[in-house]
């Protein structure tokens, strides 16, 4: 009987190969505008607008106070009663986005932090503006912080990128979903999804572990 | 060239500068000492407003410091600040430490701040330390490094926090050095030290600081043979007998 789920499941494994592919569109596209929205919300963050810090602040709580699953919700099936129509597709990327987004102003912003104030005042004392502050002096030496855990928050959103199944993507998670209703082995079916998934996150958690211990070591040469 | 009209700044409860009035003259070099929370690192960090006030007035080189339509970038670029901990640029070498600014905020190219950039290092000692960066510098020669970024603005002023606190008994002297020579060149310079050999000899005045207040104020030779009031005798005899 095993075998005959096995051989089953090899027939189907093109359709594997594909949730595979959509799974890495899904979390590559999203790591990629996450964090774009993730350094400006971090730099924002730290700016001396007021009312962009407390709105940033705010939106990073509320994201980190609501569950994933939740958001994706109330972007697809919510916003349609306001008028507001996605696709799947780009629902789900803008989900990634803004859930990541949080994620990467909290590193970034902590990174930012973790520079000696006395950096930010040798720069401003020789006239730079504050965008040159953060742009040539700040960023630069919070990046040493930023990377490890940067790296860290890819690997979770190529995970948390299995929730926008939900939404009827037809991502790696949905395909395995789908396909133990057909071979019901579901040992097989999501051992399968997982060895796939950790093939995509296990790079990438060693780049994580490599950029940690290089940073360190940087650092006590310091 | 810099003026205090009874400037007033409070960290919370605690008064750190009270009614402080003090007129800095352009050339002149005004060495500031006093004990350790008297207030005279405040002093000096008001001036490019690294510290805001919250009375009185302080005007630097025409403009009013603490007036919010001023532009505090065209005025941080006059004034040179020179830190205790130095505060370089850990990312950069020693040129690409005093070259930033010249290129960002003077709009100069690359290859003319290179070249003012290396003119600079030269007169402080280190055309020799132009692609070092600051983990391969002892603290003398960070120290100088950071007196050179601050030059290479060609500012009007330079401002000094306790420059060699942070220095070697051995490195004390190179950065000093710097310092004579800039004052005899006619820099106006107010400097936060306890170098009494320094204030001796470059001082046109020397200003003693206690509880945010401006205890006294005199040249050199008056300031340590005649002391009018018995905190700066007491703190000079602490000081000067090691």
């Amino acid at each position: 009987m095993f075998l005959f789920y096995l051989e089953s499941l090899m027939a189907v494994f093109p359709l594997f190969l594909k949730g595979l592919w959509m799974t890495v569109a899904i979390s590559g596209l999203s790591l990629i505008t996450a964090t774009i929205l993730g350094f400006l919300a971090g730099i924002g963050r730290s700016s001396g607008i007021k009312l962009l810090r407390y709105g940033i602040g705010f939106y990073v709580n509320l994201v980190r106070g609501t569950p994933f699953l939740v958001q994706i919700f109330v972007i697809f099936f919510i916003l349609p009663e306001f008028g507001i129509h996605l696709e799947p597709f780009p629902a789900a990327i803008i989900a990634m986005t803004i859930m990541g987004g949080a994620f990467i102003c909290e590193i970034v912003a902590a990174g930012m932090e973790a520079v000696p104030k006395g950096q930010r005042e040798a720069a401003m004392s020789t006239g730079l503006s504050r965008y040159q502050q953060v742009r040539y002096v700040i960023l630069p030496q919070a990046m040493r912080t930023i990377l490890p855990p940067l790296v860290g928050q890819y690997v979770l959103l190529v995970k948390d990128s299995s929730i926008v199944s939900v939404i009827g993507v037809m991502d790696l998670t949905r395909v395995g979903w789908l396909t133990v209703q057909r071979i019901p082995e579901g040992m097989l079916v999501f051992g399968l999804v997982g060895i796939m998934y950790f093939a995509v996150c296990y790079p990438l958690i060693q780049l994580a572990a490599r950029l940690e211990k290089r940073m360190s070591v940087g650092e006590s040469r310091l | 060239m810099i003026n205090f009209t009874n400037v007033n700044k409070w960290f919370g409860d605690l008064h750190v500068l009270r009614d402080i009035n003090l007129n800095v003259a352009q050339g002149e070099v005004l060495v500031v000492c006093g004990p350790s929370g008297s207030g005279k690192s405040t002093l000096i960090r008001c001036i490019n407003r690294l510290e805001q006030i919250q009375k009185g007035e302080l005007i630097v080189d025409g403009m009013n410091v603490h007036d919010r339509k001023t532009n505090m970038t065209q005025l941080r670029a006059e004034i040179g600040f020179i830190f205790q901990q130095f505060n370089l640029y850990p990312h950069m070498t020693a040129l690409g430490n005093i070259t930033l600014a010249p290129m960002k905020v003077r709009k100069l190219k690359k290859e003319e701040a290179e070249k003012l950039g290396r003119e600079i290092l030269e007169r402080v000692g280190l055309s020799d330390k132009v692609d070092s960066y600051p983990a391969q510098l002892s603290g003398g020669q960070q120290q100088r490094v950071a007196i050179a970024r601050g030059l290479c603005m060609r500012p009007k002023i330079m401002l000094f926090d306790e420059p060699t606190s942070a220095l070697d008994p051995e490195m004390i002297q190179e950065v000093l050095d710097v310092m004579v020579n800039l004052a005899k060149e006619g820099m106006t310079m107010i400097v936060v030290t306890h170098e009494m050999g320094f204030a001796r000899e470059v001082a046109k005045r020397i200003l003693f600081m206690d509880e945010g207040q401006i205890v006294e104020i005199a040249p050199p030779e008056e300031f340590f043979t005649k002391p009018k009031s018995e905190r700066t005798k007491l703190f000079l005899s602490k000081i000067l007998t090691h």
